[in-house]
């Protein structure tokens, strides 16, 4: 798959932020510095808690940020492709269920007999993709947004989860499998691994590939890519089984973390996966974005809710705090579009 | 059956003299209902089983023992006490696990217009008592402690780490009942330890995922300063431990958790938790279904002639250390609530004071 095939309508030209090539014209420079900003934002941040909290800036607590982020990350890539689609997927707290569920229930565990191994964790992800392709065929068959859509199956595939679960969760017994998740390859926790292994599929996917071009196409204005013949509704299915898939592989990396299949281990999973790829510089409405600047986004949440522990801050004020600096980075991110009314106006 | 229950009456008839009235039903018409919320945990397996074998063991035919499951909702509970109470009202007993602690007064006052008999479980929220002149059909209301259930684990957890050292406490949902008290449970335990220090407590909104990472933290800012891990539910209690065995701590460090469940109670015996505390979902299966035996076959009084302090109780927490977890690990043996529970003059046994 490259790009080269389709010419694309010029005006509608997707923006990298790492791209580089256009480098001159304004609108590129201010993404570069919204990028840049929020990495500049995440690099004080970490100063300030180093300052603040002299045990922060160590080595075991850097592999602490990077496994929680681990999780999020993988649901952010695919987050990201949606919200560059000008989509929104809702559906992956139950997905996360229903994978999770699938994965402890095929691989060795306290519940079934079964013990597939390795086939555990394909069937765990295609149980997520094909919940995802439920997504992407109601959205583009029946015409119902996507918001409609996805909170539907998040609410079917949770209660498919609950079923399965039948209040008595399975607890993985296969060692191997427990002792990955938990585990370390060359100080780096193996979570994390998988998790930049996704980042980098997804950033090749962004850049390098027609799904990734198209993505931008569709969410900067589906009809213009309809009329350049852009096969949209193709993708868009594609970008939902994406995403499903990833739903799928975050839990089976997080009941092997966790030690259980669950229907509720996605839980508060999808708005603060909403919340990163946003502060990231992926906007609601579609057609800009990237996943590295998601993975920034991870980043800088994973950074304050441990550097909050660190400093101390009481946990009753945790969420407040959370939120206020997420509204801060918010409005930070959307300034330009204000100045840009401002002038046409 | 009820072999000691000769007594009891004729106390009972001596004390209040002519007052007294005993229901008196027909055994073979006698229904004994548990109103629960699932049967899917492993808690609702256990109080349907209590209610079952007790059932079974007072002689009650065995569609006379009927499960009614709300699934989480409330309206369903009422409707389904109301839609069973169409016939035979006088002679049925409803042992409660109440889906939320509002639907508890619409279901006495149920039980009170119908003549039906109610036992209520947890919480009931409300300002109305069993012991109020106006709810002479709610036999009685069997209270959690979530305070003692705190101070229970606490002092197995202060005490495995010898009494000196830093602890780190994770807590349920804040603004819930529950979560404070058995936190202030915690509380009240280091002020008997000056030797304990509480480094830090987060929330982790009882829940597993949520904790895992928070541990994670807690281990690179306080190292090995940490010699204990204090838990409010058995689920953040596995998070813990996971983040414990990531680090190879894994039964290392003492974890104590509430609640329970099959899989705390299996790590209590592995040696991975230190303690975790039980409301015995057996017991409360079927204690309640216990005194309304004991009602409408007229071996006790009517409840309204009972004491105050029987009428709303805390019942006694079961806590579960490696020396008795192997008796928890599988369902429970009826013999044991035979002897202590269930006969008439033992349905307070597990009485610890008044919850009002």
């Amino acid at each position: 798959m490259t790009a080269r095939g389709h010419q694309l309508p010029p005006t509608r030209r997707p923006v990298l932020p790492t791209g580089g090539r256009e480098a001159g014209s304004p609108g590129i420079l201010r993404k570069k510095l919204r990028f840049w900003g929020l990495l500049v934002a995440l690099i004080f941040l970490c100063i300030g808690f180093s300052l603040a909290a002299p045990g922060f800036a160590t080595i075991l607590n850097m592999q602490t940020i990077a496994n929680r982020s681990a999780v999020p990350l993988v649901l952010a890539v695919g987050m990201t492709f949606i919200l560059i689609h000008g989509s929104i997927d809702l559906s992956m707290e139950g997905i996360m269920g229903v994978s999770s569920l699938t994965f402890a229930m095929t691989i060795l565990n306290s519940r079934t007999d079964l013990d597939f191994g390795l086939f555990a964790i394909v069937l765990a992800t295609l149980t997520g993709a094909g919940f995802g392709a439920i997504n992407g065929l109601v959205v583009t068959r029946l015409r119902v947004p996507s918001f409609m859509v996805t909170l539907g199956v998040w609410s079917f595939s949770w209660g498919v989860a609950m079923l399965l679960s039948g209040g008595r969760p399975p607890l993985i017994r296969d060692q191997m499998w427990r002792s990955f998740g938990l585990g370390k390859t060359v100080g780096i926790p193996n979570l994390v691994v998988v998790a930049l292994v996704c980042l980098a599929v997804g950033y090749v996917l962004q850049a390098y590939t027609r799904f990734g071009r198209y993505s931008f196409v569709i969410g900067g204005g589906e009809d213009l890519a309809r009329l350049s013949g852009v096969p949209v509704d193709k993708y868009k299915v594609l970008v939902f089984v994406f995403s499903g898939f990833l739903a799928g592989l975050a839990s089976v990396m997080e009941a092997a973390r966790i030690g259980v299949g669950h229907s509720s281990i996605g839980l508060d999973q999808m708005f603060a996966t909403i919340t990163a790829v946003v502060i990231g510089g992926t906007p609601l409405s579609g057609g800009q974005g990237g996943v590295i600047q998601s993975a920034i986004g991870v980043l800088t949440l994973a950074v304050l809710a441990n550097g909050m522990i660190f400093i101390g801050v009481s946990p009753y004020l945790q969420k407040a705090v959370q939120g206020a600096i997420v509204i801060i980075a918010v409005v930070g991110a959307t300034w330009h579009l204000q100045e840009r009314l401002r002038v046409v106006k | 059956m009820f072999k000691n229950s000769l007594p009891i009456i004729v106390a009972g008839l001596m004390l209040t003299t002519s007052t007294v009235a005993l229901a008196v039903c027909d055994k073979s018409e006698i229904r004994l209902v548990n109103s629960i919320r699932e049967i899917a945990q492993p808690y609702h397996g256990l109080v349907n089983g209590g209610g079952k074998q007790l059932a079974a063991w007072a002689g009650i035919k065995s569609n006379n023992y009927i499960l009614q499951l709300n699934h989480g909702d409330s309206a369903k509970q009422l409707s389904l006490m109301r839609s069973l109470l169409a016939i035979n009202p006088k002679c049925t007993v409803f042992n409660v696990e109440p889906d939320t602690d509002l639907v508890v007064q619409s279901m006495v006052d149920t039980a009170n217009e119908t003549g039906a008999w109610i036992v209520t479980h947890w919480g009931h929220g409300g300002t109305s008592h069993p012991f109020d002149e106006v709810n002479g059909q709610w036999i009685a209301h069997v209270g959690v402690n979530s305070f003692d259930a705190g101070v229970m684990v606490s002092k197995v957890l202060l005490d495995a780490i010898g009494g000196k050292g830093g602890i780190v406490a994770l807590q349920g949902k804040l603004d819930v009942d529950p979560a404070q008290k058995r936190f202030a449970g915690l509380q009240k335990v280091l002020k008997e330890y000056p030797g304990v220090t509480l480094l830090d407590d987060q929330t982790a909104n009882w829940d597993r995922s949520k904790a895992f990472p928070i541990v994670e933290t807690w281990l690179a800012k306080y190292g090995d300063k940490i010699k204990g891990i204090w838990a409010a539910n058995d689920d953040m209690a596995f998070g813990a431990l996971e983040a414990l065995r990531a680090a190879g701590l894994a039964g290392k460090i003492p974890v104590v958790g509430v609640d329970g469940t099959p899989e705390a109670v299996a790590a209590v015996q592995k040696g991975e938790m230190v303690a975790t505390a039980s409301s015995d979902g057996f017991y409360q299966g079927s204690i309640g279904l216990a005194m309304g035996m004991c009602v409408l076959t007229g071996q006790v009084a009517l409840p309204k002639y009972w004491r105050k302090e029987d009428r709303e109780f805390y019942l006694r927490l079961v806590l579960i250390t490696k020396d008795n977890a192997a008796k928890y690990l599988s369902e429970p043996d009826a013999s044991d609530y035979v002897k202590n529970d269930w006969q008439c003059d033992k349905l307070f046994n597990r009485n610890t004071g008044p919850a009002y």
